[in-house]
Parts: C-alpha cells; sequence; structure tokens
C-alpha cells in the first residue's frame, strides 16, 4: 500500500487513482470532523465531498507529510461555513432535514436507533469533544495525531476525551453506555 | 483509556459498501476536471524540461563561436584604426607604422621620415 507521501506527490500529477486512494484513506477521519461539526450525518458528507474537491486544488500548498492535519482543517473551515449558510438561508427546517437524512440512510430499525442515540448525545458535547470523541474512537487515532490535526496540545486533547465520554455516559445512561463499550 | 472506548461503529460512513463506493465515485467525479488539467500542466512542464538540455548546448555553441569571431575580428581592426588616426592628425605614414608598430626608430629612420614630409610640404 502506498504511503501517503507518495499518494500526495502522484495526485499533485493528476494521477486518478492516488487521488482516489487519499479518499479512501482518510474519509473516516474526515466524516468523523464534519460530524463533529454538524451532527448530521447527510452534511457532514457534503462537507466532506467539497472538502476533498478544495484540498484537490490547494494540493501544491499541502506539506506531504502533513496532509492529514491539513485536509482536517480544511474540512472544519468548509463544514463551518456550510453551517453559517445553512444557519442564514433556512434554519427553522434542518431538524426536519436531519430527521429524514436519519430516516432514509438507516436501513435496519435497531441500527437506526442506535445512531439516533448516538446523535443526539453527541448533540450534548462542544464542536472540538465531538471531532476528539469520533477521531479517536470511531477513527482509532491516536493522541499525538488527534493534537497535531487539531492544532491542540496532547494533554488538551485527553481532556477533550475524558469530558466528551463522561457527558456520554451521563446522556446515554448507564446501561446504554455498556452497549457502546467495546469490551 | 481503551477500556472506554465507545462503538460508534454504526456512524462508520463506510460500513454500507454500496453506499461508500457510490461517495468515492462522486467525488472522483466531480475531481476528474481538476486533476485532468493537473496532468496537462505536468506533460507541459515535462516537454519543456525535455526542450532543456538541446536548447542550453545549442546556446553555449553559439556562445562559443560569437567569441571566436570576436577575438579574431577585433585586432586587426584596432591597428587600421589607429593608424588611420594618426595619417589623419598629418603624422608622416613612416612615422605612423612605426609607431603602431611598437618599433623604435633610429636616428636615421627618424631624418628619412622628416624629409619625407618636407618634400610633401614642399609639393
Amino acid at each position: 500500500m502506498a504511503d501517503v507521501r507518495e499518494l500526495v506527490v502522484r495526485a499533485r500529477r493528476g494521477d486518478t487513482a492516488a487521488f482516489e486512494g487519499l479518499v479512501r484513506r482518510f474519509y473516516r477521519a474526515a466524516y468523523a470532523t464534519a460530524l463533529g461539526v454538524f451532527n448530521n450525518p447527510m452534511d457532514a458528507e457534503d462537507a466532506c465531498q467539497d472538502a476533498f474537491i478544495r484540498a484537490l486544488e490547494r494540493l501544491d500548498d499541502c506539506q506531504p507529510d502533513r496532509f492529514g492535519g491539513w485536509l482536517l482543517q480544511i474540512v472544519r473551515n468548509r463544514a463551518r461555513n456550510l453551517r453559517d449558510y445553512e444557519r442564514v438561508r433556512d434554519g427553522p427546517d434542518l431538524e426536519v432535514v436531519a430527521a429524514a437524512s436519519r430516516e432514509r440512510t438507516d436501513d435496519a430499525s435497531e441500527r437506526s436507533d442506535l445512531r439516533a442515540r448516538l446523535e443526539t448525545a453527541l448533540e450534548t458535547l462542544t464542536d472540538a469533544q465531538r471531532e476528539v470523541v469520533l477521531l479517536h474512537d470511531l477513527e482509532g487515532w491516536k493522541h499525538r495525531e488527534i493534537a497535531e490535526a487539531l492544532g491542540i496540545s496532547e494533554v488538551m486533547a485527553r481532556q477533550h476525551l475524558f469530558v466528551a465520554r463522561r457527558a456520554l455516559r451521563e446522556r446515554l445512561g448507564r446501561a446504554t453506555w455498556k452497549e457502546f463499550i467495546n469490551e | 483509556m481503551n477500556d472506554d472506548r465507545m462503538d460508534f461503529s454504526p456512524l462508520d460512513p463506510t460500513a454500507d459498501r454500496k453506499h461508500f463506493e457510490r461517495v468515492v465515485a462522486s467525488i472522483g467525479d466531480r475531481a476528474a476536471l481538476e486533476l485532468a488539467r493537473r496532468r496537462a500542466r505536468t506533460s507541459a512542464f515535462g516537454q519543456i524540461a525535455g526542450w532543456r538540455r538541446p536548447m542550453l548546448a545549442a546556446a553555449a555553441a553559439i556562445v562559443i563561436a560569437s567569441v571566436a569571431v570576436l577575438t579574431q575580428v577585433t585586432t586587426p581592426a584596432n591597428d587600421d584604426r589607429s593608424q588611420g588616426f594618426a595619417i589623419a592628425m598629418g603624422v608622416p605614414q613612416g612615422l605612423a607604422e612605426w609607431v603602431t608598430g611598437g618599433g623604435t626608430p633610429t636616428p636615421a629612420d627618424l631624418l628619412a621620415g622628416l624629409a619625407g614630409e618636407g618634400e610633401g610640404a614642399a609639393q
């Protein structure tokens, strides 16, 4: 499997397979970041797609060794811009769209229920807490990687994770919490 | 810490493989134009890079030839010009040749030269 640096260098030259490789490798992290801003799967997906296109357009500005953090910054900015735009444009409809997207994207009702409970619990967190807990627990990033990508210290990343988990535990309740913990 | 790791798999965007492949294809479609632009730019740079070496070799050959020609042409031109200038100033041709030739005239040469000037003035 080609390393990230090589994929970035090849994508700069217009290599379609290399760019697709970057999308596949970083999509979950990008999605976790966008979900940290939106907490709405469809909007998070839109933000991710836009961000990958913007990243490609600006790929010459990126240091190949730091592609991950650089990409997530673009995702974060794009997601925030979209969120602000939608708030101004049609704020009252956001919840309706979110609810519709949940119904449309979930096939199994049980999975849908778990997902809805997670999304509701995640809503109680700040953007940074959501992003940290998703990057750590969904994407499996280490604190050092998260700190670098978010431009914060490792201590702060650990602090965000600790607070986020405590808030989620309170929100989900002890019984539900145990369902979501890998043991 | 890992004991508390939460299972967010219901939120995993790649869990539904078909959906994820559609997303990747969609991003690929939107990126196609930019990728094509980058390929075109890369090949243009490649062509210029390919031409660079022969162009540099040709430029170097022209410089060497120019320097050689200029070196050949410059020396006699200076001699002619300085001798012509001495004659224009009224210096007898015999003396002008000594001056431009860098030689030292003997007293007999000087007398002969001055005599020649006197004849020229009498005419």
